[in-house]
């Protein structure tokens, strides 16, 4: 028998959510290693539990290669204030993201930098429980929330 | 006749200590009502447990993209719901029963309220998933708390502690304590089966001031991440 004290997903706090019901953004994503994916959008999913953008990045050799993005649920992503309809099917955007830590083309959401070269920032779950706790307005994305 | 000294005293008495009582179920009524309202958890979950050989195994057994009900946008147990730590619950106490609304899966939960009411007595808690449960709730002075029995046998956590299992002697009590705008929730699942001692959960909330339950709207389609790897490759 075993005799555990959890702290859960001690690397939890402070991100943006929990992926799939089955694995944490902290344990499946490495945030320490960012990257830039340039690319059009093909697709977006804003809903719950995981948002998800379809990101086409054109390859060092000229190829195309299709990357999913993940992002917070909706509902989330609605409480934070974050004006995701920035983001629009079409458009070519500059996604600064978490590498998926064993799967390839599997990212998850930090920035992006839109076409008029302004930057969508999310401040994710911590920060807007912080704001909470301190009985501040939370509004990440000042002067052009949702 | 005149009363005496010692009948006096005793009739004070009895006046200070009916006040005291009033004032002690006044104040009990009022932190009650500090439950009222949408929180979101704080920090971190955590857990105590201590498993039995069986619980071991069961553990070691689970594979998510299997065995978590979750993927097929199915709540586990009240316990997995409340792990998901962006969607807020909502407690309203009413009069007969105390209405808890869960956002992560929809879940909308009605626990009666009537003194000596055995659990295995009531109806589903949640009438959508009866494998959550049947529930009542009493207070502990200013501490609500809710039995629950019938659980189904199967999968008890799928995030906080992945691959817990239940069985259907399970037997849960919740324990919500009202702190103003925080608020302690501390569940303790008896399972002799699966697990040695009481496994303790407790969760920390925050009000969320005018904060709403938004729908969830899982699909089993959008819920399924077994497309993520396998889009991935």
């Amino acid at each position: 028998m075993t005799k555990l004290w959890i702290a859960v997903l001690a690397a939890w706090l402070g991100l943006a959510g929990i992926a799939g019901g089955h694995h944490s953004v902290a344990v499946n994503f490495d945030s320490t290693k960012p990257i830039n994916l340039t690319g059009r959008i093909t697709e977006l999913e804003f809903r719950n539990p995981h948002s998800r953008i379809t990101l086409v990045v054109t390859q060092p050799d000229g190829s195309l290669k299709e990357w999913l993005i993940e992002w917070s649920d909706r509902n989330a992503l609605v409480r934070r204030k974050i004006p995701f309809e920035l983001l629009r099917v079409g458009d070519m955007v500059t996604i600064n993201a978490s590498p998926h830590r064993r799967l390839d083309y599997l990212a998850y959401f930090r920035t992006a930098v839109l076409p008029d070269k302004s930057v969508l920032r999310d401040c994710g779950f911590g920060a807007f429980r912080e704001a909470i706790a301190n009985g501040e307005t939370v509004e990440c994305e000042p002067g052009r929330s949702r | 006749m005149r009363a005496g000294p010692v009948a006096v005293m005793n009739v004070a008495f009895a006046a200070f200590a009916l006040t005291m009582l009033a004032a002690a179920t006044a104040g009990a009524q009022g932190r009650r009502a500090e439950l009222n309202g949408v929180w979101i958890l704080a920090d971190t979950p955590t857990i105590e447990m201590t498993l039995t050989p069986a619980g071991e195994a069961a553990r070691a057994a689970y594979n998510y993209l299997t065995d978590d009900p979750g993927m097929q946008c199915i709540p586990a147990t009240i316990t997995r719901v409340m792990h998901t730590p962006s969607p807020p619950i909502e407690v309203r106490l009413r009069d007969t029963e105390v209405e808890i609304n869960y956002e992560f899966m929809d879940v909308r939960r009605r626990v009666p309220m009537a003194p000596g009411l055995a659990p295995a007595k009531a109806p589903p808690a949640v009438a959508k998933w009866p494998h959550l449960g049947r529930s009542a709730a009493h207070w502990d002075g200013d501490v609500l708390v809710i039995e629950t029995v019938d659980h189904r046998a199967g999968v008890l956590d799928t995030l906080g502690a992945p691959g817990l299992a239940q069985s259907v002697q399970m037997r849960t009590e919740e324990r919500f304590i009202p702190a103003g705008n925080r608020m302690r929730v501390v569940v303790t699942h008896y399972d002799p089966v699966y697990y040695a001692q009481p496994l303790v959960v407790t969760f920390r909330y925050l009000k969320l001031p005018d904060g709403e339950i938004l729908p969830w709207d899982c699909t089993p389609e959008k819920a399924n991440y077994v497309q993520f790897p396998e889009r991935g490759k």
